[in-house]
């Protein structure tokens, strides 16, 4: 299934998710929650900045696969695996092991072309083969 | 047997009054951070690291 398809059964199964994001491997969204582009957009910019920050927290750099921030108002999870990034929001105290375990099924559920470039070029070479 | 059921009834109470007095006052805040070899940080409210993630996640929340 696709990353759109997956998130909608993520937000079907998980009752404790608010909003999602699906990143590809160069931060693009592939799929979200929201209807709203610019929400979207600036849900995938938190999930990367927050992922930058947990990449410099350790002296020794390695690649983050896992953040929870868990709030008096909310959390905010974000995962990262086989080159894809899920980022969700929930309510006030959320049952942790079971957000993380529902987004590592989305995220291993999804397969579709990982780049939107390379769609983008694929449809122009059809386009220039038409011609 | 009267007697051995006010006392049951009594500690009871008391653990009861115990937590609830003494409990955490509110939700608990924590942020974690784990790493492809395997390895795992807990950052505690108050520290920077803490205060970091939680700045970023507190504006990704308002939206």
């Amino acid at each position: 299934m696709d990353a759109a398809q997956a998130l909608q059964e993520l937000t079907e199964l998980s009752s404790q998710i608010e909003a999602a994001v699906v990143l590809g491997a160069d931060g693009s969204v592939l799929a979200s929650t929201y209807d709203d582009p610019a929400r979207s957009a600036a849900l995938a910019s938190s999930t990367l900045e927050l992922i930058g920050a947990a990449f410099e927290l350790n002296a020794q750099p390695r690649e983050v696969t896992r953040v929870e921030v868990e709030l008096e108002d909310g959390a905010l999870f974000v995962l990262r695996e086989g080159g894809r990034t899920i980022a969700a929001t929930t309510g006030p105290q959320p049952t942790s092991g079971l957000v993380v375990y529902d987004l590592r099924t989305c995220l291993q559920g999804i397969h579709q072309p990982e780049s939107p470039k390379k769609e983008r070029r694929s449809v122009r070479k059809s386009k220039e083969g038409a011609e | 047997m009267r007697r051995l059921l006010r006392l049951a009834l009594l500690v009871g109470l008391a653990i009861w009054a115990w937590r609830f007095f003494t409990g955490s006052p509110g939700p608990q805040q924590r942020a974690g951070v784990s790493y492809v070899d395997g390895s795992s940080i807990v950052l505690e409210p108050g520290s920077a690291g803490f205060e970091r993630l939680a700045s970023i996640a507190r504006s990704a929340l308002r939206q």
